[in-house]
């Protein structure tokens, strides 16, 4: 607890200047963060309530019909509904490999983990960017993929791998898979074993202790590492855009046109349907991994 | 059976390493071809295209920008996030969770929203420009030079700065003179990781950027959506590469990198 002995006379006086000093320097960064965090993200949200202007930003009318031209049109309930699928495709597959790499990861003598570690954390570094162009040089049409199978005559003319919903899946999910490792391999790791080995000890066979033991110790892992995944791929507007060509979108996608269309309303609700979304999503992994019962245990 | 299941695990860890770094690593081999066009392998060994690159104008001056918004962006990130962490620190229960979330929201946040909300905020207020997508970046940065700075207080022991304040100095004195010295490498790696996250960063860049500056990732970007000189791409993806290395292993030296996936 803090402590400064000049003040420490027990006087209410001092206790309420020294609680004031301590506030005044946190003041910076709480003003900034509402200035540009909250406040935005609030304003954002009255303008998607507000009909749109041809002249103005948005007009003065509260209405819900940019919300009604988004949840009442078929073409972007199509939408949204493809990007739960590829959501769900990016974030299951993650998990599927994840898991037991970050099983692997936990065996490690603690050296070799800091090396897998480090080797995971540096792709994250870079620019999401320059790893969707490492799959077009993977994918393309003069990629390492249709070199390999022209050379070896399987193929007579390159396949077109890219602009399609697996490049897309494809490319995401090794984008990010990096976050599920990570997260799964965290919690395994601060596991304590004497679980896994009363139950054995028990008679638990392997597949038993796994399902009543292992999964449910390393929930909020699981938890943590498919949030961060699902939220990311509803973002990732570049990969996108770049693996799955022009003509795919998600709700990412048109978020990003109708705002550089100048639809500001419009793109406000698309906006928050697509945090309706990530929520809605979010609460379910939730409900369904309950990590909040191992919480402070794993 | 366990050995089966071991041996499984392990083939699926090489996939996906292979999976996760193969595709960076085929860019990087390509980015040293001698080829005119894309060809893997390549033909032969060159630097024409670093070369190149730094004869592009639109490249390097989008690589200069970037540097500077990500150095800019950082420090700011850093200042504010040293002042927020101190302050957590002292703090129990429910203000110090509530500061925590605040502080680290953005980086779960959806930050196509972030982008959007920002772009139509400035248009609003008449802002914009370079200066607003820096302070945009010190938002993005700014979660993990929190983390990190937060970090090394925790471990920081506490009696040491009532042991200055009790000896006269002020509160100051006793940051600059007792706290920083010892818990620098946190802030230098949060400094470090905010400069790397804006020196990526997509998709708030995406709504904030211009004619006239341009981050890298975006200029970048746009190159690759129109076919063509597409290797001068993997030259520039080669430089970041470089780039990164350099400041993950000097991470890794000052607080360790394990350390902060952890958080």
């Amino acid at each position: 607890m803090p402590s400064s002995s000049i003040a420490a006379d027990g006087s209410p006086l001092g206790d309420l200047l020294r609680q004031l000093r301590s506030w005044s320097l946190v003041a910076l960064p709480i003003l900034f963060f509402l200035i540009f965090f909250a406040g935005p993200l609030l304003y954002l949200f009255v303008v998607s309530l507000l009909e749109p202007s041809q002249t103005e930003l948005y007009g003065t009318n509260v209405t819900l019909q940019n919300y009604a031209k988004v949840l009442g049109d078929e073409f972007y309930l199509r939408i949204i509904q493809r990007t739960l699928l590829v959501g769900a495709l990016v974030t299951g597959i993650a998990l599927l490999i994840a898991y037991p790499v970050a099983m692997a990861i936990a065996r490690m003598t603690p050296r070799w983990r800091i090396i897998a570690m480090i080797a995971l954390m540096f792709p994250l570094m870079l620019s999401n960017v320059v790893r969707a162009y490492g799959w077009i040089a993977v994918l393309g049409r003069q990629g390492v993929v249709n070199t390999v199978l022209t050379q070896a005559e399987i193929i007579d003319a390159p396949l077109a791998l890219l602009y399609s919903i697996e490049a897309v899946v494809l490319g995401l999910m090794t984008i990010l898979l990096p976050y599920m490792i990570i997260s799964i391999a965290n919690s395994l790791t601060g596991l304590d074993r004497s679980y896994a080995e009363a139950a054995q000890s028990l008679g638990a066979g392997p597949l038993r202790t796994f399902i009543h033991v292992t999964w449910p110790l390393s929930s909020p892992g699981v938890a943590a590492g498919m949030q961060l995944v699902f939220f990311l791929t509803l973002s990732a507007y570049v990969t996108i855009a770049l693996l799955g060509g022009p003509r795919f979108s998600l709700l990412v996608s048109m978020v990003y046109r109708s705002a550089m269309a100048f639809q500001w309303t419009f793109s406000a609700a698309l906006a928050f349907v697509l945090l309706g979304v990530a929520l809605g999503v979010g609460a379910l992994i939730m409900l369904v991994l309950r990590p909040g019962r191992v919480q402070g245990r794993g | 059976m366990i050995r089966l299941g071991h041996i499984l695990q392990n083939t699926i860890a090489g996939i996906a390493f292979l999976l996760i770094l193969g595709p960076t690593i085929v860019v990087v081999l390509v980015s040293f071809s001698s080829a005119e066009t894309f060809t893997f392998p390549p033909p032969g060994l060159s630097l024409r295209w670093f070369v190149e690159f730094f004869q592009a104008d639109n490249m390097t001056s989008a690589f200069l920008f970037s540097m500077r918004v990500g150095a800019t962006s950082a420090v700011c990130a850093t200042v504010l996030a040293t002042l927020a962490a101190r302050f957590v620190v002292r703090q129990r229960g429910v203000t110090s969770g509530l500061l925590q979330s605040l502080f680290t929201a953005p980086l779960v946040f959806p930050a196509i929203i972030l982008g959007l909300a920002l772009l139509l905020f400035y248009r609003t207020i008449n802002f914009g420009g370079p200066g607003g997508l820096i302070l945009a970046h010190v938002l993005i940065g700014m979660p993990y030079a929190f983390r990190l700075v937060l970090a090394s207080l925790q471990s920081f022991n506490q009696t040491l700065e009532e042991a200055a304040q009790s000896l006269g100095a002020g509160p100051f004195r006793t940051f600059f003179l007792v706290t920083l010295p010892i818990i620098w490498p946190g802030v230098l790696s949060g400094g470090l990781f905010a400069f790397i996250v804006s020196f990526g960063e997509l998709n708030v860049a995406l709504f904030l950027t211009g004619p006239g500056y341009n981050t890298l990732p975006i200029e970048i970007f746009g190159y690759l959506q129109f076919p063509g000189r597409q290797l001068i791409i993997a030259a520039a993806s080669t430089l970041q590469v470089a780039m990164i290395i350099v400041l993950a292993l000097t991470i890794e030296r000052l607080v360790g990198l394990a350390r902060i996936g952890k958080s």
